[in-house]
Order: structure tokens, then C-alpha cells, then sequence
């Protein structure tokens, strides 16, 4: 497996890709998952390599910063996720816990429930949260 | 009367340039942060980078209120430049003198800008510079003029509210010489 980004720490992007792989395996509409440093630097991403995987990382960091951003304005508590609901598809976006302030990207293709993707994607998340600390 | 009771200019330029510091210093409230963790402290070494856009606002005297928008510098993030470049009525770049690519980035943020909006003013400030040197500043002016291009060309410390206040109130100036419909 080729590792996208020297950047971070090595155990950090095989646990990442590991767990990302495993989601898309048993979620069968998930186009593109793609965990992403705070700044919008690709950590892990499955399918690995694809064109536009930097692009949605980098996008995908300035929309959890700025639905942060509107949470904190709006006097609400922490911000968990952003739901983009199209006619063809869905993109989550979640933020992990942590001080890496790391989020996760999940692009599906309409079929799969939204409730289903978003119960999946957080189970991801809390797996990926929890084997970080480790 | 004001110029115009509601005012967005953008502060652009490269990462670490300054663009943060700048609207923190003017605004008159906290702005609007989307500060993250940098992770390439080889680009710009520096704690925190921004990755969507910086939102301040400062209210003049007459009743203006002017929205202070910022860039995140860094090229990854070139999308948000267009977002946040719409609609605004004027430019302040702001530029590293001691970067190797001053000249190089003067150029890419003059051009990207003044084809989000063609006809707005810019007014650049360059950091980092020593006050008695003026040969950043004039080598500048010779690339705005090589662009057909106009625009005054400050030396700044953008920690310093005043010289920040330099930039705002000469683009608003600007805008009211080019724009004269703003003027009551
Ligand atoms: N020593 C020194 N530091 C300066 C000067 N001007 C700005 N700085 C520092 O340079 C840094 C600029 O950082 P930011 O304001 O985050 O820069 P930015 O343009 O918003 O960068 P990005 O959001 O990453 O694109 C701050 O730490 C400033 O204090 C100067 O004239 N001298
Ligand atoms: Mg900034």
C-alpha cells in the first residue's frame, strides 16, 4: 500500500487506511473516504491515489472550520458534522476528537440511507478516535 | 454621509504574510477565525494557518461599516480566494518583503484578483521590510506598472493597527476617487 503523505506519522496513515478500507469494503455506495489534517493536508484516503482526493481534503477542511466557526457564532456546542445532500450522492463531513483536530470526508452515491452512512461514519470515526489514542 | 453604509474588502496574499494579523488588529470585534494547526512549518513557519477565511468588520466614523474579509494564503485553498473574492468593492494584498518570491506573488495575486473583480483598487502592503530600504517597495511599483496596472504600495507592520488603518482608509480613498457614486 503506498502511504499518500510523509507529512504525519507513519503509524498514523497505515491505522487510517486500514480503517478506511474496511469502511468502504462494507459500505458499498462510499466513492471516496478521506481522513484529513486540520489544515487540509490528505492523511489516509481509500481508494488510495485519486485525482481528486487532495482537492476534496483541502475543501473538506475549510467547510468543518468554517461549520465550526458558525457553531461557535450561533452559541451552539460543539460542532459535530456537516451533511451535503445532492441529487446523486451525499458528502459527510465529521470531525474527530482529538488535539489533531483531524476530520474525515465520506463521498456516497445516493442508494445508501443517510442514516445508515451517518451511523457507519460515526462508528468510524469513534474506531479511528480510539486506536489514535492508543 | 458615508460613501456607502456597507463596504467588503478582502485581504489577500501569501501565507504568513499577515492577513490574520491584520483584521485582528483593526476589527472592532473577535474575528470570524478558521485557524488550524499548521503542518507546513516549511512553507511558513508558524503555529496556525488559515483554511477558509478570516471575518472581521471595522466601523468608520461616518457610519460606514467596512467587512474585513481574509484569504487563506495557502495555494491548496485557492478555491476560497473566488468565494471570498465576489463581491468585494476592494483589494488589500499583503506581501512578505524578505520572501524570495515577493515579485512572483505580487503578480499571481494581482492577476487572480483583478479577474474575480475586474475594476476594484488595490492597495499593497509589503512586511518585513526596513524602513529606510525602499528597494522592495519600488521593485513592486515596477511590476504593478508592468501589469498596466495602479496601485500605492506601503511598507507595513501589519501587528501595528495603524498601519493597517493606512491600508483601509487609502483603498476607501480609492474607491471614492475611482468610484465616485460611493461619494454623497
Ligand atoms: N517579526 C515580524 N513578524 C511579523 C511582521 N509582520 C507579521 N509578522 C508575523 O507574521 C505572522 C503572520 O501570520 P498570519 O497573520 O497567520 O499570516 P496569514 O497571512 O494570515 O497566513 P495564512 O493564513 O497561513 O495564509 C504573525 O505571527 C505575525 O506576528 C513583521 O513585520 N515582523
Ligand atoms: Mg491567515
Amino acid at each position: 500500500m503506498t502511504l499518500p503523505n510523509s507529512r504525519f506519522d507513519a503509524d498514523l496513515v497505515r491505522l487510517g487506511a486500514h480503517h478506511l478500507e474496511a469502511f468502504a469494503a462494507a459500505n458499498a455506495d462510499v466513492l471516496l473516504a478521506v481522513l484529513t489534517s486540520g489544515d487540509g493536508f490528505e492523511v489516509a484516503s481509500y481508494p488510495p491515489n485519486q485525482t481528486m482526493t487532495p482537492k476534496i481534503a483541502a475543501m473538506s477542511s475549510s467547510m468543518q472550520a468554517l461549520s465550526e466557526a458558525l457553531t461557535r457564532e450561533a452559541g451552539l456546542a460543539k460542532n459535530r458534522n456537516v451533511i451535503i445532500e445532492t441529487d446523486s450522492g451525499t458528502v459527510l463531513i465529521l470531525g474527530l476528537a482529538g488535539t489533531q483536530r483531524l476530520s474525515l470526508a465520506i463521498v456516497a452515491k445516493s442508494g445508501e440511507l443517510l442514516g445508515k452512512l451517518l451511523w457507519a461514519s460515526r462508528n468510524l470515526c469513534k474506531k479511528l478516535e480510539t486506536s489514535l489514542q492508543k | 454621509m458615508s460613501i456607502a453604509s456597507e463596504l467588503k474588502i478582502v485581504f489577500t496574499g501569501p501565507m504568513g504574510a499577515g492577513k490574520t494579523t491584520a483584521i485582528t488588529a483593526v476589527s472592532d470585534f473577535p474575528p470570524v477565525s478558521t485557524e488550524m494547526q499548521n503542518n507546513d512549518q516549511q512553507s511558513f513557519a508558524k503555529e496556525s494557518t488559515t483554511v477558509a477565511l478570516d471575518l472581521g468588520q471595522i466601523g468608520l466614523g461616518d457610519g460606514t461599516v467596512v467587512r474585513l474579509y481574509g484569504t487563506p494564503g495557502q495555494e491548496r485553498f485557492s478555491f476560497m480566494w473566488e468565494i471570498v473574492g465576489r463581491g468585494s468593492m476592494g483589494v488589500i494584498l499583503l506581501l512578505d518583503g524578505t520572501s524570495p518570491t515577493l515579485l512572483a506573488d505580487l503578480k499571481t495575486y494581482t492577476e487572480v484578483f483583478r479577474r474575480i473583480a475586474p475594476d476594484q483598487p488595490f492597495v499593497v502592503g509589503v512586511g518585513r521590510t526596513r524602513p529606510d530600504d525602499y528597494t522592495q517597495i519600488d521593485a513592486c511599483l515596477r511590476v504593478i506598472e508592468s501589469l498596466q496596472f495602479s496601485a500605492p504600495v506601503f511598507s507595513v507592520d501589519v501587528r501595528k493597527r495603524e498601519d493597517v488603518l493606512l491600508l483601509i482608509e487609502t483603498l476607501l480613498a480609492t474607491l471614492e476617487v475611482s468610484q465616485p457614486e460611493f461619494a454623497t
